[in-house]
């Protein structure tokens, strides 16, 4: 039960990457972008790879009428995730502790972990729900107003993962270092569980 | 036997050079087979070009009385220098002065292993500069020496009027003394004007 | 069936290249009739990028051109000496100042030996330096933006020809006269020239951090003509080299008077024994008035300062600092091998090249065993100091580059060659034909103590046939030898603009990563700069107007423009807004004269206009920003002088 508590304090303090590394990237490449934007999701906001590169996909996209780039204070989930994210981390480190010190049954890591999964959606469905908006929601104005061959408007979002084509461009959504942290300290605290209550059976 | 300057004009200055293309031992290394080069296997000399004034190698080859010099110019394969940018000034030897080598020099010298000797031989009727006859009176008044592209002087010497003797100074060389030669066999070798006077 | 057929054709092809080679000699062991391999040597793919730089200086153009090696590919034509209509160089108001001197404002220059700066005698790819040879000017060009910094005019000389070669720690660069002339300049008879006239030798102080040039002192030396040079290196840092013609001291008809002599010098100057003796106070200060034009990347601004005096040292003062080398033949090009070991002086009318041996010149030196003087230098032993000379077999010997392999490779120009010869054993190793009439080479790195001895440029000064004919005027040739192997072997061959002189070139790393991609808009300094399109606005003072715009994809800020008169001087102060890697804007109004201007994200330039029509006139932006070029435009309502119309701007209304 110790070395469980121990994975399920490491897993769950791995969270706190997320304030240090971004989480997510997208990417954008053109043939005249042959160093492509890029844009780094971190917790509490948007950065760019290269220092102006928001300000350049922001120059970019006007032709096409899509808003510019939400900056902190544009968006609630900026301010809320890092606060859920830090309370998430520290629950998941007390209960490791207690479960360090058996105070606890490993039920509880898994408890942790199965919140831990619905915050992670609940906050993935969120981002798809901004991406479709900013890549749906566009000027009236718009210099350039293009239809998909049906006619219907042409939509810019670029994917939630993987890889999609937006005009010229190639657009690339992966998670980085720290949305990639979060998903291994998931893991880790999902180990937890089994091994704390393996533990817990041959002790018994 | 006479010494003529070649010109194509009047008198004759010629802005391009004479030298040796060659020195001993690197004859193998004077081209690759390289199709690049063999484009212009004349250098500057295979420019086709029949609108400018003649160049010192034009004007020599369409002179009958310097056809052995042309041969030899050929066979020592330095017509791109003649047709360089120069300056230079060719005291060209009419075909008499080849003739009063003795026997067989001529024949020799064409040969192929004696290109580089040739080629100093005819290097040293080359001086750089543009001289012209009024120039080379000049040059003899201010008792001034031509420099020569072998690095030999030549003394320029006024007799008269109408006589330009014209020496080289420096008899050391084997090559300049066949020159000295070429110009003392008769005491009337002038600078012409006139390159068809035989 | 098909393979004997490929195998005879190669046969036949063989045996042709055989035929071919056997016109000039019996040798054709070397694979170059191969020419898809050399192709191959040459051929940068699409997107793929060259091995090095290569700054080939533009000669009359005034410019520098830079173009990558093997490919030949013309990458930028930096200005420096002249007005440069394409980016606005000496046409915005902010490079005006660049192009001044004692003389005024003069618009071109005649650009001859760029030289990279080192350290320690390896290139450092700091700046590069160049000479204007006419004006005489040394001009600074940085190489992260890659644009003419600095430009300091050297008084006292004329024709600056011997000029801007930097020492191995770029602690100076030197510039030295062409052309003597009267010291201070004054109305007297030119047939008094002889031991009259002076002969210049500049040496500038490089100040290491920002590059700022300003001369330390000027060598008066005898009314010689000074031709080329180039520093020691190694254990012969610490002296200077340079050729002389003309020790006849004539006036006229210089290619006979100049000739008559069967040695000139070359002049070995120890610079750090003449920088002893003006830091301990020596020299006399003289009158003297030059330009000193310094262009700040911050502010975008060039200021010209005319400077007063300048430092001079007569050779006499420092006894043991000036030496002659005697060298035959008008020596034109003056190189140090990378050891520092030799001086290769190449008598340009001679057949043959001079090797002078430094340890030779400084036992000479110590034994002071000297052949005379000439006004009181003292003139070495011709043989005393000769390390050895190059029965090259060529004519017209000119210039001389090494390639760090113990090689020293000379172009001819009379027999339109590079020849290549060893250093040490003076024997001829190869020779390779030019076309037509090389001038200088260049191997880069090949005039440091360390060469990158791949590839050798030879810049030709004849062009003639090389290409399709473009009527008289054609830009000169350049080709591209490899000379990696034992053989030189030609590989390409590309026009040049301008005339190019000399080059400098480097590896490709050196510079690649510190090229500036923009400049930072929160970095900008300029007094009419804005950095938010919302401070765009027109001001006037009197008859001039100030304009602030502002640019950005793919619009002007403003763009609608009232209240301006006949008569006024309208001063267009353009911020280029763009923080993205090559999206410069151009701009150029209608009737306007001076030519377009270019600005780099980030930049702020002005063009001035002074409208002489009521109307209503337009602009526009002259490089093809975006999609939206088209429309990036706008009007300037130009009004009678006596209207009171006030000044008026807008963009969409607002």
């Amino acid at each position: 039960m110790k070395n469980a508590g121990i994975l399920m304090i490491l897993g769950s303090a791995m969270l706190v990457g997320l304030f240090f590394f971004p989480m997510w990237n997208i990417r954008l490449g053109a043939p005249q972008y042959p160093e492509p934007l890029g844009i780094d999701i971190h917790v509490n906001g948007l950065r760019g790879e290269s220092e102006f590169d928001i300000q350049n996909i922001d120059g970019l996209n006007h032709y096409i009428g899509m808003k510019t780039l939400p900056k902190p204070e544009d968006m609630w989930e900026f301010s809320v995730f890092p606060k859920v994210v830090a309370a998430m981390a520290l629950i998941g480190i007390v209960i490791g502790i207690l479960g360090m010190f058996q105070k606890i049954s490993p039920i509880w890591f898994i408890v942790w972990f199965v919140l831990m999964s619905i915050l992670g959606a609940l906050g993935i469905y969120d981002f798809n729900l901004w991406l479709v908006s900013y890549g749906s929601d566009l000027d009236p104005n718009a210099i350039l107003k293009l239809v998909n061959p049906d006619g219907t408007p042409m939509q810019y979002n670029p994917p939630l993962i993987g890889h999609k084509k937006l005009l010229n461009f190639d657009a690339f959504s992966y998670p980085r270092t720290g949305g990639i942290l979060m998903g291994v300290g998931m893991l880790l605290t999902l180990v937890a569980y089994f091994l704390g209550r393996k533990s817990q059976v041959t002790t018994k | 036997m006479k010494v003529t300057i070649l010109n194509p004009l009047v008198l004759l200055v010629l802005p391009a050079l004479i030298w040796p293309c060659t020195s001993p031992g690197e004859a193998e290394t004077a081209s690759d087979s390289s199709a690049i080069t063999e484009s212009h296997p004349m250098g500057q000399a295979s420019v086709v070009d029949n609108v400018s004034d003649a160049n010192i190698l034009q004007v020599a080859v369409s002179s009958e009385p310097h056809s052995t010099l042309v041969a030899a110019v050929q066979a020592a394969q330095i017509e791109h220098i003649l047709v360089n940018a120069g300056p230079l000034t060719v005291f060209a030897p009419v075909n008499g002065a080849f003739d009063a080598l003795p026997e067989g020099t001529v024949e020799n010298l064409l040969k192929p292993e004696n290109k580089s000797d040739l080629a100093t031989i005819l290097t040293r009727h080359a001086a750089p500069g543009s001289y012209d006859l009024a120039a080379l009176q000049r040059e003899a008044k201010k008792g001034r020496k031509l420099y020569m592209a072998t690095g030999d002087y030549l003394e320029v010497t006024s007799d008269g009027d109408k006589v330009d003797r014209w020496r080289c100074n420096d008899s050391r060389h084997y090559t300049c003394l066949k020159w000295n030669y070429t110009c003392d066999r008769k005491s009337d070798s002038t600078l012409n004007n006139n390159q068809n006077e035989n | 069936m098909k393979t004997k057929i490929s195998l005879i054709n190669t046969l036949f092809l063989s045996s042709l290249a055989m035929l071919m080679s056997c016109g000039q000699s019996g040798d054709s062991g070397s694979s170059g009739a191969l020419g898809s391999s050399i192709a191959e040597k040459v051929y940068v793919a699409p997107g793929e990028r060259d091995e090095q730089y290569a700054f080939l200086s533009g000669g009359y153009s005034g410019n520098l051109t830079v173009y990558g090696l093997p490919s030949g590919r013309l990458f930028k034509e930096i200005p420096v000496f002249s007005q440069f209509p394409t980016s606005g160089y000496g046409y915005s108001e902010e490079t005006k100042p660049m192009l001044n001197t004692s003389f005024g404002f003069i618009p071109w220059d005649d650009l001859h030996h760029p030289d990279i700066s080192q350290t320690n005698g390896e290139l450092d790819g700091r700046w590069v330096f160049a000479n204007g040879n006419n004006t005489p000017r040394i001009a600074r060009i940085s190489l992260t933006t890659f644009e003419t910094e600095e430009i300091i005019e050297v008084p006292n000389s004329a024709g600056n020809h011997s000029s801007s070669f930097i020492t191995e720690n770029t602690e100076y660069v030197v510039a030295g006269t062409r052309f003597s002339v009267p010291v201070p300049q004054k109305d007297m008879p030119i047939k008094d020239y002889k031991s009259n006239f002076k002969g210049a030798l500049t040496f500038i102080a490089v100040d290491q951090q920002h590059g700022h040039m300003d001369i330390k002192f000027q060598l008066m030396m005898p009314g010689f003509n000074y031709d080329l040079s180039h520093p020691g290196r190694g254990k012969s840092h610490g002296w200077f080299f340079f050729s002389t013609y003309n020790t006849e001291e004539a006036n006229t008809l210089l290619e006979v008077n100049a000739s008559q002599n069967d040695k000139d010098f070359i002049a070995a100057v120890n610079w750090k024994k003449i920088e002893q003796y003006v830091n301990n106070g020596g020299g006399t200060k003289m009158a003297a008035k030059y330009a000193h034009n310094v262009y700040d990347e911050s502010t975008h601004t060039a200021t010209s300062t005319i400077k007063e005096e300048v430092l001079t040292v007569n050779p006499a003062d420092v006894p043991g600092a000036i030496y002659f080398l005697p060298t035959p033949k008008s020596p034109h090009g003056c190189d140090v091998d990378p050891n520092g070991d030799y001086i290769i002086g190449a008598g340009k009318l001679s057949a043959n090249i001079t090797v002078h041996s430094f340890d030779k010149m400084l036992a000479a030196i110590k034994g002071q065993k000297f052949d005379g003087d000439a006004y009181g230098i003292p003139i070495l032993n011709y043989d005393d100091v000769l390390a050895g000379s190059v029965q090259s077999g060529g004519l017209g010997p000119l210039h001389t580059e090494f390639d760090g392999r113990g090689n020293a490779y000379t172009t001819f120009f009379i027999s339109s060659e590079v020849v290549k010869w060893k250093l040490g054993t003076w024997e001829v190793v190869d020779r390779k034909p030019t076309y037509y009439s090389v001038g200088h080479l260049m191997i880069p790195g090949g005039n440091s103590r360390k060469p990158h001895g791949k590839y050798l440029v030879a810049m030709n000064k004849i062009t003639k046939d090389r290409y399709l004919p473009t009527g008289p005027e054609m830009e000169h040739s350049a080709q591209i030898y490899d000379i990696s192997g034992e053989k030189m072997e030609l590989l390409y061959d590309f026009p040049t603009h301008g005339e190019p002189h000399y080059a400098a070139g480097c590896n490709a790393e050196l510079l690649v990563n510190n090229s500036k991609k923009i400049y930072r808009l929160d970095e900008n300094k300029h007094p009419y700069g804005i950095t938010r399109p919302s401070e765009a606005r027109v001001e006037r003072k009197g008859k001039e107007v100030h304009i602030y715009m502002a640019t950005i994809r793919s619009h002007f800020t403003p763009d609608n423009i009232e209240g301006v008169k006949v008569g006024d001087k309208v001063y267009f102060h353009i911020t280029n807004h763009e923080q993205d890697f090559d999206v410069p804007h151009g701009f150029s109004m209608i009737g306007q004269g001076t030519s377009e201007i270019l600005i780099m994200p980030g930049q702020t330039k002005t063009s001035l206009w002074e409208p002489k029509r009521v109307g209503v006139w337009p602009f526009y932006c002259t490089d093809f920003c975006s999609a939206l070029h088209q429309e990036m435009q706008g009007y300037v309502r130009v009004s009678p002088a006596n209207s009171n119309i006030e000044l008026s701007w807008s963009l969409d209304d607002e």
